[in-house]
């Protein structure tokens, strides 16, 4: 890609880090995001509430996990089309060990802990391959990645032959749909387990704080954002992604941390498989359509990467992930159909990318 | 390098004229699935079943990877262009774009009926320039829709706000439904088309969209899932707010996963098409036609069977699950 | 240092591409393993069922040399489809002669097709939008515009004329009997219909014309040399003198008109217009580019080589389903020869580097 875009990193260093609107410039997608809260919570029914919030946030959560992992391939200087399929893959591998391990009369415990962690490691394969095709064979990324993408889908076709995976331990739904804490005017606090509530008014007005699944990704988030930011590990990648040739005088076995690159991408759409597993309670394959992979790289993009590599961030990419939920729900909550919404994302998208751009000119100005 | 090459090569070319000199006699049928989906799968199933039954070789074109008669002609060509099909039956994209194509074929002395979806307006017996295929064999969707709103309207004593969750508004047959529904839903004037969405396939997409259905109308008292996916991701989201059993949902196309749930009562209406009986159908009415002559009915209609929670268990019943 | 591609004889060009091997070597596997795979007709029907693919490839070989992408093509397709049926379909309603309503229809198409074009240009190379954002918020902007421009129904009724183009070949021949020029010969026994031979769709035609003329703007004009130009070192262009700017919002507006092209091409093979056309293309086109040669870094790649990447995309899977391979084993199939293909350009380098070296 061309470096048209972003000497935004030059001028902030020119100008004095601490000055108010370089703080705004680097920060104008969180902005943007508590901007486009704000009016949905003016414009859309009944958006503003904490049931609507989980909804949002876990109505991303494959995204999240997939525009984390397809952030390292970023930075690093490539390209992972692979994501989407792995997920369904490991999804409906996942779901198949489950099933007939439960029906051969091992616990639900069992079972599930097998399935998950046999589907992890599985989906850790397609990473694995990738590497090895983009660093030691030198096939271009988007050629490799996209080999992946289709074996992975029609390997996790061939495994469920199309039908959706049933029969799994009702356990996995309620872990899947679990809070961290509950709230409900009638019955007080309680902690892990749901209240039991007969009333329609009661289930309605019970508070859900904090999913499970959530506090996961979270947590993993955190892990790797704190690798990528403050390891030489990450350090690393931004090198590879910038200058790969600075990077192997500087010694770093590039070959190498590649395929760990395309195996930490491989993970996060693995993981994201197996908590689909927790969140449906089944398997299903990813359908064609639903193009995760274009998604994910728009949200990386959005949080301040480039194609080009060298740049990005595990917090901006959360961010895009994160406007972009908002956005179709609150577009949603609108009453917007779903036509006017497309339009809508995409001039959102545009103008929230375009507000980036008028930072650096306005501190130029000065 | 080379020797092997070609020994691979005649080795390759040997196999092929044995695979053919072998096959010559049977009838070979092609079938050309609409989209990759359960309710195609489950067809393929039963016409290869009845296939294997009287000797019919079944050839099965790729499932296009999305709906449109851009992604079916070319492979609906390319299995034509085989030039040893007896007979095509197949699930039309496109009411008018496949027309023409379908009449290429026919003309070429290729038997087509269509099945699940038609061509024109799927009344073959009037002259038009689409009567030539032998029989349709399919759903009438509408009519579906209609059962759905009124079976719906049943379970919600006649009054409440109904939410219809769909999929892809560019495929006929689901729109179909939808026109069903909210005409069968007409006749009710205290029950309420609260919201529609899309969405396209993708049973997460479904999941939050239902989700949202729910907290803009806190009263909603009925979803109806207007294929395998968006009614599995709209039974979950009714599950996971709690409103499992509150919320009356009705689905369309009987996969174990839904019919699951049906016995956990977390749903409470599954219409099931009959997909193995159409493919059946359609290899036994072709098979019939190319050998004995026979005259085809002209449209051929299975019908539905409708589970609720009361009959889910019956044992005349668990044909109609799709497997 | 400015990267120029030098036009070299075709001969000796075409011969150093192992993908136009590869490609001819694909077509004599499926001839001697499927059911006639090598016949008149399917090979034909590959170049049809290629069409849209090609269109969509080759104005995508533009924008990917200069560093960009453009994912808003596969949509593009549906929206310049839904535009020229409505078109034609009000103007033949409203009583002009469907030569009129057919011609009008497929310029709006072509024209109105250049807007997206303009404005996506206009983003990246103005406001310094990244391609990749702009084009994909022009991906959802298109689409929804054409679903509500169509109502979510394809459009019916267009003229009834549009079959003989679009389904039309440029010769007609019966053995013996007839040979004709563009015109199918009317009142045929059905006999005689089955022995009708086909020489060269309509649609296969208009596709290589345009083609070709932009594979010579690409090559051998200072148009396409500022091309590469851009996408070796953009920087360098500038100083050479290169109007970066508007270069680019030319390159993005060839773009959109071969996305609205396909959609008019889709338009007279299915006599309907549809918003979701060809979205599912895009993934294709680019892996044509990509394997035709081009980085997605910019700089490199050729409209020959994007031929032939799309060629083989197709010949693969026409030929896995004339074998009648199930599609899950088709899916893998696909994927697995395709990172073989560009293995063997791994491990020829000599060939790889000759060419790089002029």
């Amino acid at each position: 890609m061309t470096e048209l875009n972003n000497s935004f990193s030059i001028n902030s260093e020119k100008f004095g880090k601490n000055n108010v609107i370089n703080i705004l410039g680097r920060n104008w997608a969180l902005i943007f995001l508590i901007f486009m809260l704000i009016l949905f919570s003016f414009l859309g029914k009944n958006f503003f509430t904490l049931n609507n919030f989980n909804n949002i946030v876990l109505g991303v959560s494959s995204l999240l996990l997939l525009a984390s992992g397809e952030a390292f391939v970023i930075i690093s200087g490539g390209i992972d089309l692979s994501i989407g399929f792995v997920m369904g893959f490991v999804c409906v591998t996942t779901a198949i060990i489950m099933r007939d391990l439960n029906a051969a009369g091992y616990s639900p415990f069992i079972s599930i802990l097998t399935g998950s962690l046999v589907g992890l490691l599985l989906g850790l394969i397609p990473g694995m391959v990738n590497g090895f095709l983009v660093a030691k064979l030198r096939v271009p990324p988007f050629i490799a990645t996209l080999g992946m993408w289709g074996i992975t889908n029609g390997l996790a076709w061939r495994l469920c032959e199309g039908f959706p995976i049933g029969f799994i331990p009702l356990q996995v739904r309620d872990i899947g749909n679990a809070y961290i804490a509950y709230f409900s005017p009638k019955k007080g606090f309680s902690f892990f387990v749901k209240p039991e509530l007969t009333e329609r008014k009661d289930i309605l007005s019970l508070l859900k704080i904090i999913p499970i699944p959530i506090l996961l990704i979270t947590l993993i988030l955190v892990i790797f954002a704190f690798i990528l930011s403050r390891t030489k590990f990450g350090q690393h990648t931004y090198v590879i992604g910038g200058k790969v040739d600075a990077a192997r005088r500087a010694g770093i076995n590039v070959p190498l941390h590649l395929i760990k690159i395309y195996i930490i991408s491989s993970f996060f759409a693995a993981t994201a498989g197996v908590l689909l597993v927790f969140k449906l309670n089944m398997g299903v394959h990813t359908q064609y359509t639903s193009s995760y992979e274009l998604f994910a790289i728009a949200a990386v993009v959005i949080g301040g990467a480039s194609l080009t590599g060298g740049k990005g961030t595990v917090w901006g990419t959360v961010i895009g992930v994160l406007l972009i939920g908002i956005l179709d729900n609150g577009l949603m909550m609108m009453g917007l159909p779903i036509f006017y919404r497309y339009i809508a994302t995409g001039c959102i998208l545009i103008i929230a990318v375009l507000i980036d751009q008028f930072f650096p000119e306005l501190v130029y100005k000065e | 390098m080379k020797k092997f090459i070609i020994t691979l090569l005649l080795i390759c070319l040997g196999l092929s004229f044995i695979a053919m000199a072998g096959v010559a006699k049977q009838l070979k049928f092609a079938f050309m699935p609409g989209i990759a989906d359960p309710f195609y799968f489950t067809m393929e199933k039963g016409a290869k079943a009845k296939a294997a039954e009287l000797g019919v070789e079944l050839i099965v074109g790729e499932y296009p990877k999305a709906w449109g008669p851009e992604y079916q002609v070319p492979i609906l060509k390319a299995l034509v262009a085989r030039g040893d099909i007896d007979l095509l039956f197949t699930a039309p994209t496109s009411v008018e774009a496949l027309i023409p194509v379908l009449k290429e074929i026919s003309d070429s002395g290729i038997p087509v009926i269509t099945v699940d979806t038609y061509i024109g307006d799927g009344d073959y017996t009037k002259p038009s320039n689409y009567n030539f295929p032998l029989a349709f064999i399919g759903t009438d969707n509408f009519l579906g829709g209609e059962v759905v709103a009124g079976q719906l309207a049943l379970l919600l004593g006649g009054k409440g706000k109904v939410f219809l969750e769909n999929t892809n508004p560019d495929v006929s047959s689901v729109m179909g439904r939808e026109l069903g529904f909210r005409a069968g839903l007409k006749i009710f004037p205290d029950m309420e088309l609260v919201g529609v969405e899309y969405c396209l396939d993708i049973q997460e997409t479904a999941v939050a969209q239902v989700g949202a259905a729910l907290q803009k109308n806190p009263d909603l008292a009925g979803v109806f899932g207007v294929n395998v996916f968006s009614a599995q991701g709209a039974y979950q989201a009714v599950v996971s707010a709690g409103l499992g059993g509150a919320v009356k949902i009705a689905t369309w196309d009987a996969t174990e996963t839904l019919i699951e749930a049906l016995k956990r009562k977390e749903l409470n209406l599954i219409l099931a098409q009959m997909p193995a009986e159409i493919g059946s159908l359609a290899v036994e009415w072709g098979f019939k036609h190319l050998t004995e002559g026979a005259e085809i009915p002209k449209k051929v209609i299975p019908g539905f069977f409708v589970f609720t929670q009361e009959n889910v268990n019956d044992p005349e019943a668990q044909q109609y699950i799709y497997k | 240092m400015i990267n120029y591609h030098k036009p070299k004889k075709i001969g000796i060009s075409i011969l150093r591409r192992w993908t136009l091997i590869f490609l001819l070597g694909e077509i004599l596997f499926f001839g001697l393993v499927g059911t006639n795979y090598i016949s008149l007709n399917n090979l034909q029907d590959i170049l049809v069922a290629s069409t849209t693919v090609l269109l969509l490839a080759t104005g995508e070989t533009f924008v990917i040399i200069t560093g960009g992408i453009d994912l808003s093509v596969g949509f593009m397709v549906g929206f310049s489809s839904v535009i020229c049926a409505k078109v034609m379909v009000n103007l033949e309603t409203a009583g002009f002669s469907q030569v009129a309503a057919i011609s009008i229809g497929v310029l709006a198409a072509l024209l109105l097709g250049l807007i997206p074009g303009f404005i996506n240009g206009f983003l990246v190379a103005k406001l310094r939008v990244p391609s990749f954002i702009a084009t994909f918020g022009m991906y959802g902007i298109a689409y929804g515009f054409a679903e509500i421009i169509c109502n979510n129904i394809p459009v019916h009724n267009l003229p009834s004329s549009l079959g003989t183009l679009g389904h039309g070949y440029l010769f007609y021949w019966l053995p013996g009997k007839i040979f004709s020029f563009l015109n199918k010969p009317g009142n045929l026994t059905r006999d005689e219909l089955k022995h009708l031979i086909v020489i060269i769709p309509n649609v296969v035609v208009i596709t290589f014309i345009f083609i070709a003329i932009f594979a010579f703007i690409l090559a051998k004009t200072k148009f396409g040399q500022h091309t590469y130009a851009i996408g070796g070192n953009i920087n360098a262009a500038e100083r050479a003198g290169v109007n970066v700017k508007t270069h680019l919002i030319k390159v993005y507006m060839i773009s959109s008109f071969f996305a609205s092209l396909a959609g008019v091409m889709y338009v007279l093979q299915y006599i309907t217009g549809r918003a979701p056309a060809g979205s599912a293309r895009l993934l294709d086109a680019i892996t044509a580019v990509v394997i035709g040669g081009a980085s997605l870094y910019g700089g490199k790649g050729t409209i020959i080589g994007t031929v032939i990447g799309a060629l083989i995309i197709s010949v693969l899977e026409i030929g896995l389903v004339n074998l009648s391979i199930p599609t899950y084993n088709l899916y893998i199939a696909v994927a697995c020869i395709l990172i073989f293909a560009v293995l063997i350009d791994q491990f020829s380098p000599e060939l790889i580097q000759k060419e790089e070296e002029i």
